[in-house]
């Protein structure tokens, strides 16, 4: 079924700027589907204050949580969305999956979507831009070690590298390893440490400066 | 094998694999009307007006050339106007009036301080 395309290609080009093109693209779009009653203005909103709470620190809680309840982990490793949305109450706004894939001593774990830009967008926010476009997408899946060596990331040739590629419906994150001497750290301590491109897999948590 | 044989078999997003260029890591804060965009998808997908992958194959869809020119919310913006066409929510020439009218309105507000 097609409509007539030719109204929407000539009409608005008597635009300005560029980029306010397509503001006004997205202030229209938006509001005639609020006119039609198609979606709310509050729904906007709202996922508007959902989308600004969700960081990497809500990851790195549970991360942290990972490390130091064994339990907890257990779960995590089970069902990743549900040991969230139980335990840390984080709701799926766009009802995926989570896996959650824990490196060790023999696995490193590595994240991508190699189709677009999909993301464990409930626990991590937003992603990256690099995440997004195609030197990163294109080279992980094939070559994830100098992937990894270009940000910094050397991983032993002993260690198997497993590249995880998401889905609409399937999220990953990586569970990193708990560096060495973070053993008398609080959970709070812990979470400090997790960075976002931790659990991505690009980099590993580092160990604390004061550690031996 | 015949040169446009890699444009049969991979359609524009398909791109894990193919040889790039290195990491930047690039970053930015996303722009108001960009995270209003980001909100407008979540909410399209709650009401099942576009779902995820209706979303990713509709920017599919708009060819390469797009793809590669406009950024990521750019895409995804022109990809709904799209998808609520042919879904019939939206007509092409309502969008364009809406779209004269928001421009007046938006200008507007900058003239007049």
């Amino acid at each position: 079924m097609s409509t007539p395309e030719h109204d929407h290609a000539h009409a608005p080009v008597q635009q300005t700027a560029p980029a306010g093109y397509y503001e006004i693209m997205e202030t229209a779009v938006r509001e005639l589907l609020i006119e039609k009653k198609l979606i709310t203005a509050q729904e906007i909103r709202r996922q508007l204050e959902v989308l600004d709470s969700r960081n990497p620190a809500l990851g790195a809680k549970v991360v942290a949580r990972a490390w130091i309840d064994p339990d907890f982990r257990q779960r995590l490793l089970a069902d990743g969305r549900k040991a969230c949305e139980e335990v840390f109450d984080i709701s799926f706004y766009d009802d995926t999956q989570l896996i959650i894939l824990e490196n060790t001593g023999k696995v490193h774990n590595l994240i991508v979507c190699t189709l677009c830009s999909c993301y464990p967008r409930p626990v991590l926010g937003l992603p990256p831009d690099w995440y997004k476009l195609k030197p990163y997408r294109a080279r992980a899946v094939v070559d994830p070690r100098s992937v990894l060596a270009e940000f910094g990331t050397e991983i032993p040739a002993d260690v198997e590298v497993r590249v995880h590629d998401s889905t609409a419906m399937v999220r990953y994150m990586v569970l990193p390893l708990r560096p060495r001497g973070t053993e008398d750290y609080t959970e709070e301590q812990l979470a400090a440490l997790v960075t976002r491109d931790a659990m991505i897999g690009v980099v590993p948590v580092q160990a604390p400066r004061s550690a031996p | 094998m015949t040169a446009t044989r890699n444009l049969v078999e991979r359609l524009p997003n398909d791109i894990g694999g193919l040889p790039a260029d290195a990491i930047t890591r690039v970053e930015h804060e996303l722009e108001p009307w960009e995270k209003r965009c980001h909100a407008l998808a979540d909410v399209l997908d709650f009401r099942k007006l576009i779902n995820t992958e209706e979303k990713r194959a509709g920017v599919e869809s708009l060819g390469s050339e797009l793809v590669g020119k406009l950024t990521y919310y750019e895409r995804w913006i022109v990809a709904f106007a799209n998808l609520l066409f042919r879904k019939g929510h939206l007509i092409p020439s309502e969008l364009a009036l809406k779209m004269q009218e928001v421009e007046a309105r938006l200008n507007g507000e900058k003239t007049g301080g």
